[in-house]
C-alpha cells in the first residue's frame, strides 16, 4: 500500500506534469506561427494610456501585428533603455518610442540605433529632426508649473523655475528627483542655458527653500493636487490627467519671457539590425504623421503637434505662440552624468 | 553512509549544476562585464570608495533593513506561536488574513499609508489638522509600511519551524515553568533557527526596495545601484555599486549566524495531536491577531477602495487583464514548483555539509538574493540573447520563468536548509545501516518531516515570483507578459483611483488561488 508521502509525490508529480503543460500554453512564443503574418516589434517609454491606442490603431490599419513592451515610470524599473543596451548584439525589437530625448541620445550614442529618414517628418520643425536621421520628434510635451487652485490664485502662481527658489514657497514646492526621466532633461537644459555656476545657485537656493524632490511627475501632481504642497514641476500630460479628474489645479508654462519654455518631444527611432526592419520604418512613417499627432492631442495625452496646421490640445497653446527653449539636444544629454552626479551631491539626494 | 557512486552524487551533482547555471552565471557574467578593461572602467572602480553622502545612504539603507526585520520579527513572531501553539477559531482564515499583507505590492502599501497619513490625509481630514505626515514621511515610517507587509514571512517560518518541535519538551517544561518561561527557554531557542533566518530575508528584502523608500522621501543606497541603470546606463558601475550591499547582507547574515547557531531539534512525534502549552493565552491570542489583521490588512485595503471608488470609472482599466493574469498564474505556479523542485536539492546539500563548506554556502545563497534585479536581467540577457538553440528560447516566458528561478532559488533553499537542518543526520544514518537507498531515505525519512517547509517554501516563492518585476520587465517577450508588468504600466499617468484598483486586483489575483489551497489543506489536516 503507498504510503503518504509516495501518494504526496506522485500528486506532486502530477501537479508539476500539469504544471510543464500549462507553461507550454503560456510559453507560447511571440513570434508568428503563419511565416505570412507580418509583424513588428517596438518598445515603448511613452505612457501605455497614451501609446496603446495608438499602436493598436495602426495594427487595426495595417493588418501589421504589433508587439509592444512599455515601460514603467522612470522611478519602478530600470527601463526599456537598459533591455535595448543589453539585446544591442542580438536586437530584438525594431523600432524604439521614446517620450523625452535624454534615452534616444544615450542609445545613439551607443549605436543601439540606425538612421532613418522619414518622409512623414516633412513639416516638423529642423530642430525636432535629426540631422543624421537616427531620430525624428513628433507630439511634444511641456514642462509646466503645476499649482492648487485653492491655495494659490492665478495671479500668485510661480511663473519661472526661478520663482520656485522665493522664500514665499518654502516648503510648498514639490520636483520629481532631477536624475531621471523629463526632469533629468530639464536640469541637464538648465545647465546647458545657464552654465554651471548660475544652475548651480539656483538648485542651492532651491534646496535652501526646502523643495521637496519626490520618486516621479506623477507624484509631484499628486502631492499639489491633495494640497501638501502648493505649487509643483511636472510634465503637461501629469497635470490633464488631473484636469480630466476635476482636481483643483492649474498650469503655467514657464519661463515664457526669460529662457524660454522647456519642449520635449516624442522620438522615435530605428533599431540597428532590427529582425523587421522594412515594418519598422512603415511604423516610423505612421507614428510621425500628422494624423498621429493628432490622436495624441485629442487624447488625455494633451501632446502638441509639430506638423504645422494639426490643431492642438484643448487646454494648451499652439507651439508657435510661445518662445520656446531653444538648445542643442545632444547637448543637454551629453550633460546627464554630470549633472546627475552634481545634484546628488549638492541636493543631498 | 551512501558511496560516491549512489543516486545521493548524480541527483545533488545535477542539482548544483543547474544552480550554477540558472542563479550563479548571470551574475558572474555581470561581474565579469564589469571588470573587464573597458573605457571608464577605472572610474567605476573609483566609485566603489564611497563618499560620505553614498555612507549616509549605506547606513540609511543598513537602518532601513535592521528596522524592518526587527518589527517583522516582532509582529511576526507571536503570531507563528499564536498559529502553532493556541486553539484559536477559524484558524485557517486567520492564516490566510495574516499572510494576506505580503500580497499587497509594497508601492502601493506605502500609496495608502499616504492616503492615510499624508498632511492632507484622512486621519488629517478627520482631526482637522495635520498629525501624521512627518512620521509618514520618515526612515520609522518606511519600516513601519515594510515591517507590515514583510512580517508574513516570518510567522510563516515560526510557524513551520514551532510544528517541528517536540510538544513533549514544553509539556516537561510546563510541569515546573510557567508558560512564559517555558516559552522563553525551550520554545523560542529551538525555533531560533528559523525566525533569524526570515529575519535575514526581511532584512534583504528592505535593503532591496526602492518603491517604498522612494515613496516616503527616505534616502536608501539602493538608488545608487539604480540610477547608474536607470540614469547613466552604465552596467559595469551598477555591478560594481552593488557590492556594499551585498557585503551588508553578508553581515547580517553572519550575525543571523552567529545567533542562531547550529541548533538542532529533536523530532517532532510522530503522531497524535499538536501540543498546546499555551491554550491559557488564547484570549489575548485572539486579540493581537484581530489588531494585526486591522492594521496591516484591512485599513490600507480600505483606504485603497476608498480611493478606488472615489475617481472615474476603472471598468475600461481592469478590462483586458485576464491573458495578464491567466499568464501570471501559470508562470507563478510552475515558477515556484522549479524553485522548490530545485531549492531543496541545494537546500539539503547545504544542510549536510561540512560547518565551514555550510557557512560559505550560506554567503553565497544570500548574496544571490540580495543581487538587485536589474543585474539578474541583464545577465540573463547577455546569456541568452544568442543565436542558436539557447535563442530560441530567449523571446519566449521561459526567460521569465529563468528568472524566478535566479532571483528565488537562493532564498527557497536556505529556508529548505533550516528545515533539513532541524531532522537528525542520524536518522539517515540509520536508514543507510538498515539497507535503504538514498533516494528511498529521502522519500520515507527526510521529505515527510519538511513536508511544512516545502509547502512554505513554495507559497512565498509563488508570492515572490508573482510580484517580481524588475527582471522579469527586462526579459519578458514583447506582448502581454505578467500582471505586474501589465500594472506598473498602466498606472504610469493614470488617476489614483485606478492605481488603487489595479492594487487591488492583484492583490484579489494572488489571495483567491492560495485561499483555496490553504483552506483545502487545512481542511485536510484536520480531517
Amino acid at each position: 500500500m503507498p504510503s503518504r508521502t509516495t501518494t504526496a509525490i506522485g500528486r506532486l508529480s502530477l501537479l508539476g506534469a500539469a504544471s510543464v503543460v500549462a507553461v507550454s500554453g503560456a510559453c507560447r512564443s511571440p513570434e508568428p506561427t503563419r511565416t505570412a503574418e507580418r509583424t513588428v516589434t517596438i518598445y515603448v517609454s511613452t505612457d501605455r494610456v497614451f501609446s496603446e491606442p495608438v499602436l493598436r490603431e495602426y495594427e487595426r490599419r495595417s493588418g501589421v501585428r504589433v508587439s509592444v513592451a512599455y515601460d514603467t515610470e522612470e522611478t519602478k524599473s530600470t527601463g526599456l533603455a537598459n533591455r535595448l543596451l543589453a539585446e544591442k548584439n542580438r536586437p530584438q525589437a525594431d523600432v524604439f518610442w521614446s517620450n523625452e530625448p535624454v534615452r534616444t541620445l544615450v542609445l545613439k550614442s551607443r549605436d543601439v540605433l540606425a538612421s532613418y529618414r522619414s518622409p512623414s517628418a516633412v513639416g516638423i520643425p529642423a530642430s525636432l529632426v535629426d540631422p543624421d536621421g537616427y531620430w525624428t520628434g513628433f507630439s511634444a510635451r511641456i514642462r509646466v508649473i503645476a499649482y492648487n487652485t485653492k491655495l494659490v490664485t492665478q495671479d500668485e502662481a510661480p511663473r519661472s523655475v526661478f520663482d520656485l527658489a522665493d522664500p514665499k514657497w518654502k516648503g510648498q514646492v514639490a520636483i520629481a528627483d532631477p536624475r531621471f526621466g523629463s526632469t533629468s532633461f530639464h536640469v541637464a537644459a538648465l545647465y546647458v542655458l545657464l552654465g554651471d555656476a548660475k544652475a548651480d545657485e539656483l538648485f542651492r537656493r532651491l534646496k535652501a527653500n526646502e523643495v521637496r524632490f519626490v520618486n516621479s511627475n506623477s507624484t509631484v501632481r499628486d502631492l499639489v493636487v491633495r494640497g501638501e504642497v502648493k505649487v509643483g514641476l511636472t510634465d503637461t500630460d501629469d497635470v490633464n490627467v488631473a484636469l480630466e479628474n476635476g482636481d483643483p489645479v492649474a498650469m503655467v508654462l514657464p519661463d515664457r519671457d526669460g529662457l524660454g519654455v522647456p519642449v520635449m518631444p516624442n522620438m522615435v527611432s530605428l533599431v540597428a539590425d532590427a529582425p523587421h526592419a522594412d515594418e519598422g520604418r512603415k511604423l516610423i512613417d505612421y507614428l510621425v504623421s500628422p494624423d498621429v499627432e493628432r490622436q495624441l492631442a485629442e487624447s488625455a495625452a494633451v501632446q502638441i503637434p509639430l506638423h504645422a496646421g494639426v490643431p492642438g490640445p484643448k487646454n494648451l497653446p499652439a507651439i508657435d505662440s510661445f518662445k520656446p527653449m531653444t538648445l542643442d539636444y545632444s547637448g543637454a544629454a551629453s550633460r546627464v552624468e554630470d549633472v546627475t552626479a552634481r545634484l546628488a551631491s549638492m541636493l543631498g539626494l | 553512509m551512501w558511496g560516491r557512486g549512489s543516486s545521493r552524487t548524480l541527483v545533488i551533482g545535477t542539482a548544483l549544476a543547474a544552480f550554477v547555471v540558472v542563479c550563479l552565471l548571470p551574475p558572474m557574467y555581470m561581474l565579469v562585464l564589469s571588470v573587464a578593461p573597458a573605457a571608464g572602467r577605472q572610474s567605476a572602480f573609483a566609485a566603489l570608495l564611497l563618499d560620505t553622502r553614498q555612507r549616509e545612504l549605506l547606513a540609511n539603507s543598513a537602518l532601513l533593513g535592521a528596522g524592518t526585520a526587527i518589527l517583522a520579527t516582532i509582529v511576526g513572531v507571536p503570531l507563528g506561536l499564536a498559529l502553532a501553539r493556541i486553539p484559536l477559531r477559524r484558524k485557517a482564515v486567520l492564516r490566510l488574513a495574516l499572510v494576506a499583507p505580503v500580497l499587497l505590492p509594497p508601492y502601493v502599501a506605502g500609496l495608502a499609508w499616504i492616503y492615510l497619513g499624508g498632511s492632507r490625509g484622512l486621519i488629517a481630514a478627520v482631526a482637522g489638522r495635520d498629525l501624521l505626515s512627518d512620521w509618514t514621511y520618515s526612515l520609522p515610517g518606511a519600516v513601519i509600511v515594510l515591517g507590515l507587509a514583510l512580517y508574513p514571512l516570518s510567522m510563516l517560518a515560526t510557524e513551520v519551524a514551532m510544528r517541528r518541535i517536540d510538544g513533549r519538551l514544553e509539556e516537561a517544561a510546563l510541569l515546573v515553568a510557567a508558560p512564559g518561561r517555558t516559552l522563553r527557554r525551550i520554545t523560542l531557542p529551538l525555533a531560533a533557527p528559523s525566525i533569524l533566518a526570515a529575519a535575514l530575508v526581511v532584512f534583504v528584502l528592505a535593503i532591496s526596495e526602492l518603491g517604498v523608500p522612494g515613496l516616503l522621501r527616505v534616502r536608501v543606497y539602493t538608488t545608487e545601484v539604480f540610477t547608474a541603470f536607470a540614469a547613466l546606463y552604465d552596467f559595469g558601475r551598477a555591478t560594481l555599486l552593488a557590492l556594499p550591499l551585498l557585503l551588508l547582507s553578508i553581515a547580517a547574515a553572519v550575525v543571523a549566524g552567529a545567533l542562531g547557531g547550529e541548533r538542532l531539534l529533536a523530532s517532532r512525534r510522530g503522531a497524535g495531536v499538536p501540543p498546546l502549552p499555551f491554550e491559557a493565552w488564547r484570549r489575548p491570542a485572539g486579540a493581537a491577531v484581530s489588531l494585526v489583521v486591522a492594521v496591516a490588512l484591512l485599513i490600507p485595503l480600505a483606504v485603497l477602495g476608498r480611493e478606488a471608488l472615489g475617481g472615474p470609472s476603472t471598468r475600461d482599466v481592469l478590462a483586458g487583464s485576464r491573458d495578464a493574469i491567466r499568464n501570471s498564474l501559470v508562470l507563478a505556479a510552475t515558477g515556484a514548483t522549479a524553485i522548490t523542485a530545485l531549492a531543496v536539492w541545494i537546500g539539503y546539500a547545504r544542510a549536510r555539509s561540512r560547518p565551514r563548506v555550510g557557512r560559505s554556502m550560506d554567503v553565497l545563497l544570500v548574496v544571490l538574493f540580495a543581487l538587485p534585479s536589474t543585474v539578474v536581467g541583464v545577465g540573463l540577457i547577455g546569456l541568452w540573447n544568442r543565436p542558436g538553440p539557447l535563442g530560441a528560447v530567449y523571446g519566449t516566458n521561459v526567460m521569465i520563468l529563468l528568472a524566478y528561478l535566479a532571483r528565488l532559488v537562493p532564498v527557497a533553499a536556505l529556508a529548505l536548509a533550516a528545515s533539513v537542518r532541524l531532522i537528525p543526520a542520524s536518522q539517515e544514518e540509520a536508514a543507510a545501516v538498515s539497507g535503504a537507498g538514498w533516494l528511498r531515505t529521502m522519500m520515507h525519512i527526510v521529505f515527510p518531516q519538511i513536508r511544512h517547509g516545502l509547502a512554505a517554501a513554495w507559497v512565498v516563492a509563488f508570492i515572490l515570483a508573482f510580484g517580481e518585476l524588475g527582471a522579469t520587465i527586462l526579459v519578458a517577450p514583447a506582448g502581454e507578459a505578467t500582471l505586474p508588468i501589465r500594472i506598473y504600466t498602466i498606472i504610469a499617468n493614470t488617476p489614483s483611483s485606478h492605481v488603487a484598483a489595479l492594487a487591488l486586483l492583484q492583490t484579489a489575483v494572488i489571495l483567491v488561488p492560495l485561499a483555496a489551497l490553504g483552506l483545502t489543506l487545512s481542511a485536510r489536516e484536520n480531517s
